[in-house]
């Protein structure tokens, strides 16, 4: 039986190895920016399929004292044949010492048969002073491949890479924090390269990452779709009294419906963000909050992910125009496309009836007597949309950030609107699903819904890589 | 015991709500664990209701499902109005003073009433319409899952009170058969002949005709049994007058009461097919297949809690000493002329020295051995961009014992680009080293700035 292949992520302290390892295993809670001197063990991270291990990763502390411990090892040594075995003499002789605590914690997994991954800061200028620690990772002979990591604005990697040549049979440069999902993939394909035995679990960790994401990608789109529907068909109720206000309970139920939609909101950002596994955006301060004039409600919103009037109108008559033609096929096309027509022009009518107006109080009466007062659902067909525009660009800067990422989250200003991109027939198909979310959803509706939204999420994605 | 569609639909859902408060990485892991198990153990994927058995979630697997209780009581409730309002419907139809005959007409319209109605709660439900809707919405309670089936629940609902109705209604008849002497006649204002008449009744009376001719009524009986409202005319045989109860027991057993029963199946069928069809597009079945087929790839992250938080450090900015002592860290600041003269400072010829970095350690101790014998404080120039390693505590600790506890060090981390200034993200890392140190006369201080 093989064993699975692990790589030690190594090189001198602060140079990215712990961003490399949080991107690659997909977590964002690896400890980045520890500092050395301070006391850290080895952290394995694995990537096993359904209990299967397929490789692991270990972050490891970066070198203290590496002039001390080659000279350690020069003057123990013999001959070359030696040096791996003068390497573990090395560890075994100062396990126990605080000194050699992180040259020990980084040496005994490569010794244990982990592959070597060398890190790098491609923006400083190349020093001498690395050549030790290279130098004591070619003694323990294990195979390994050199990392340049651009952690600031300068780029020495010219430099690195000459001199990372002499040491390294593979070098290669990945930012990880801004290296796409595909840079990923192709780089633990070349962890693969390093010894053919491990060439073929890395494969297969790469496929299975790939079906993940596409998972993944069809769950956000679905959990996007839901709360689009909850949204959309929310409604906030009270019993209004012989001598209550009108107005008085109005505002309070239109704050209240306000707060639970902003409550539902919240809660598919985090659904979404879990699902990505960025389990502590939140605990990383405030990078996750919307900037201020972002809010749900806000004018900027709506005219950064609403529609214009025309297309309320077109995509209005089209969805209504849907519904007609199913009039024209039951009369089986005896109403020459009346139906169709007469659908368009309510749905268009429609549209632009209700665009820019929020609901009012409706009254009825209760079965105890009284009256029940509702606010919502919202008949606007823009709230939709900025709910959908707003969702989808989360989703994809979530989809987009890897987990090295501590940024803040930031919204772009676009020059052309998302929709653009979408067909004409698909954008008839959403509005019919949002103006249908407003009823009551059955599971027909739910399911029109998601398909809209998916087809939505697929030209969100084109606009946003254009 | 064998899982109704119903019922399974009303756990899956349920056990669907209780997922949504779980975390997606532990339904995927759970589900596709419980998927693999079952594929080796049965060689295929598990089926709803064994998923929800190995969850434990199959609460109504025995007894009455608590989720049905209200329909239970709604039916309990038609069913026992439904036989006291047949009793008295049909008591009422045949009102019989002496004055004048039971009309068979009334009857056959009111079994045809009937029969127009139970077609109509089957449509209704088949259509899934619901006309009730809002009622039943203000009750509330519901669960989710059954609110798409509230039509064929309802329609099982009024065809269980219908046909206790019309059940309760044919005894009633039959026991007034029994007990009184009832005559019969049929009488109409349109102007409808007795053949007329018989060819309804003959025509009504198909489905039985060839084998009960006795409740099929004779040409005869039909044309002696007519009556007219203003007319004394009495008939030659009253006692035939009563023929007539054999066909309209049989009307309304074929028109009535059979059609309840087999609407009252169909929609028992049409029930569980609809729970089957529901449980097939339920939101949570289509993700469930997916956390089934999709392996679960464990990345450990889930498990992960984050590094704490590092502080800023403690040591404050020192005041730089004066002093002619240089030691460039690694070779910082070594190219820099200008820096190295803003720099140091004192009478003495400035004494400039190179330590760590390529250099090995004996000349680290060279260095150490020859800055100590000046005897003034010592500016230890260092790459601030690159975090303090122990190589180079090491050598701090090693010049406190060489020089003396009373020697001052000033750490000063340089930038890559001269003139520029360390973010305080990096010098805290400075701050902190220095805090390590716990040395007295050791301090950080910042480059001074150089004339140009």
């Amino acid at each position: 039986m093989t064993t699975a292949p692990r790589f030690a992520v190594v090189g001198h302290p602060n140079k990215g190895k712990s961003s490399i390892v949080a991107t690659l295993s997909q977590n964002d809670a690896v400890a980045i920016a520890l500092e050395p001197g301070t006391t850290r063990d080895s952290e394995r991270y694995p990537l096993s399929v359904d209990g299967h291990l397929l490789y692991e990763l270990i972050d490891t502390p970066g070198f203290q004292r590496p002039r001390r411990v080659l000279a350690w090892l020069q003057a123990h040594s013999h001959s070359a044949s030696d040096r791996p075995d003068t390497v573990r003499a090395f560890v075994n002789q100062h396990r126990d010492d605080p000194r050699f605590h992180d040259e020990c914690e980084l040496l005994t997994p490569i010794l244990d048969g982990a592959g070597i991954i060398y890190v790098v800061d491609g923006s400083v200028p190349y020093h001498q002073e690395h050549e030790a620690e290279m130098e004591i990772l070619r003694w323990t002979g294990q195979p390994s491949l050199a990392l340049i990591n651009r952690i600031g604005d300068d780029d020495h990697g010219e430099q690195w890479r000459t001199a990372l040549g002499q040491y390294f049979r593979i070098v290669r440069d990945f930012n990880p924090v801004t290296a796409p999902f595909e840079t990923h993939l192709r780089l633990l394909r070349s962890f693969g390269q390093l010894a053919p035995q491990w060439e073929t679990a890395l494969d297969q960790a790469v496929e299975h990452l790939r079906d993940q994401r596409r998972h993944r990608r069809k769950r956000a789109w679905a959990l996007i779709a839901d709360a689009l529907g909850d949204m959309l068909g929310h409604a906030e109720s009270a019993r209004l009294g012989e001598d209550a206000s009108r107005s008085v309970l109005e505002v309070r139920l239109r704050q209240s419906w306000q707060d639970w939609q902003r409550k539902r909101e919240l809660r598919l950002r985090r659904e979404v963000e879990q699902l990505y596994q960025h389990h502590h955006l939140q605990r990383q301060e405030q990078h996750l909050e919307w900037e201020p004039g972002h809010d749900l409600f806000s004018e900027r919103e709506r005219r950064a992910w609403g529609v214009s009037r025309a297309y309320l109108a077109t995509a209005g008559f089209g969805a209504g125009a849907l519904g007609g033609a199913g009039v024209d096929a039951l009369t089986a096309g005896h109403t020459l496309g009346a139906g169709a027509l007469i659908g368009g022009v309510l749905g268009a009518a429609g549209s632009l009836y209700y665009s820019s107006k929020l609901d009012r109080l409706n009254l009825g009466p209760l079965s105890s007597g009284g009256r029940e007062a509702r606010f919502g659902p919202l008949r606007d067909p823009q709230f939709g949309y900025v709910v959908l525009g707003r969702a989808l660009q989360h989703w994809y800067l979530i989809t987009d950030r890897n987990h090295a990422g501590r940024d803040p989250l930031a919204l772009d200003n676009a020059d052309s609107h998302w929709l653009d991109t979408l067909p004409r027939g698909q954008r008839h198909a959403l509005q019919k699903a949002l103006q249908q979310s407003t009823r009551h959803q059955d599971e027909k509706r739910r399911q029109a819904l998601r398909e809209a939204v998916a087809q939505a999420g697929d030209a969100f994605l084109q606009w946003r890589r254009k | 015991m064998p899982y109704s569609p119903l019922r399974l639909l009303l756990d899956f859902d349920d056990q669907y709500q209780r997922d949504q408060r779980q975390s997606p990485d532990f339904l995927h892991r759970r589900d596709r664990q419980l998927a693999l198990q079952a594929r080796q153990r049965d060689g295929a994927t598990p089926l709803p209701e064994d998923w929800l058995r190995t969850l434990g979630a199959d609460r109504a697997s025995g007894g009455h499902d608590p989720r049905l209780r209200s329909w239970r009581r709604a039916r309990v409730l038609f069913v026992l109005g439904g036989a006291v309002l047949g009793v008295l419907t049909m008591l009422g139809l045949l009102y019989y003073d002496g004055s004048q005959r039971i009309n068979v007409t009334l009857l056959l319209g009111f079994a045809a009433l009937q029969l127009a109605l139970a077609v109509l709660t089957t449509v209704q439900a088949g259509i899934g319409w619901r006309p009730w809707g809002r009622l039943l919405d203000q009750a509330g309670a519901t669960p989710s899952a059954l609110h798409d089936l509230q039509p064929p629940l309802a329609a099982r609902v009024a065809h269980s009170g219908g046909l206790a109705f019309a059940i309760a209604a044919l005894l009633t008849l039959l026991v007034q058969v029994v007990v009184r002497d009832l005559a019969f006649g049929w009488s109409t204002t349109l102007q409808t002949s007795a053949p007329g008449y018989h060819e309804l009744t003959h025509a009504l009376a198909w489905p039985w005709r060839q084998w009960l001719p006795v409740a099929v009524p004779s040409l005869e009986l039909v044309e002696q049994s007519r009556f007219f409202r203003i007319s004394d005319q009495t008939p030659a045989d009253p006692a035939r007058l009563g023929a007539w109860w054999a066909f309209l027991a049989m009307v309304w057993l074929v028109y009535v009461v059979l059609p309840r029963l087999v609407f009252l199946a169909l929609g028992r069928a049409q029930l569980r097919w609809r729970a089957k069809r529901l449980l097939a597009r339920h939101p949570g079945m289509a993700a469930l297949r997916q956390r089934f087929e999709q392996p679960w790839v464990d990345t450990g992250a889930s498990n992960a809690t984050p590094a704490p938080a590092l502080d800023q450090g403690k040591a404050a900015d020192g005041v730089l000493p004066e002093s002619g002592t240089v030691i460039h860290w690694a070779g910082a600041g070594l190219a820099d002329d200008a820096l190295f003269g803003a720099l140091v400072g004192g009478e003495r010829a400035p004494l400039r020295l190179e330590a760590g970095g390529s250099a090995s350690l004996d000349h680290d101790r060279a260095v150490l051995e020859q800055a100590g014998q000046r005897r003034e404080p010592v500016l230890v120039l260092t790459q601030g961009w690159e975090p303090p390693t122990g190589e180079l505590a090491d050598f701090l600790d090693d010049a406190r014992q060489q020089w003396g506890e009373d020697t001052v060090i000033a750490l000063v981390p340089l930038t890559t680009d001269p003139g520029g200034t360390l973010s305080d993200t990096t010098l805290a890392q400075w701050r902190r080293f220095v805090d390590r140190r716990q040395h007295p006369h050791l301090r950080l201080c910042r480059v001074p700035e150089v004339p140009s």
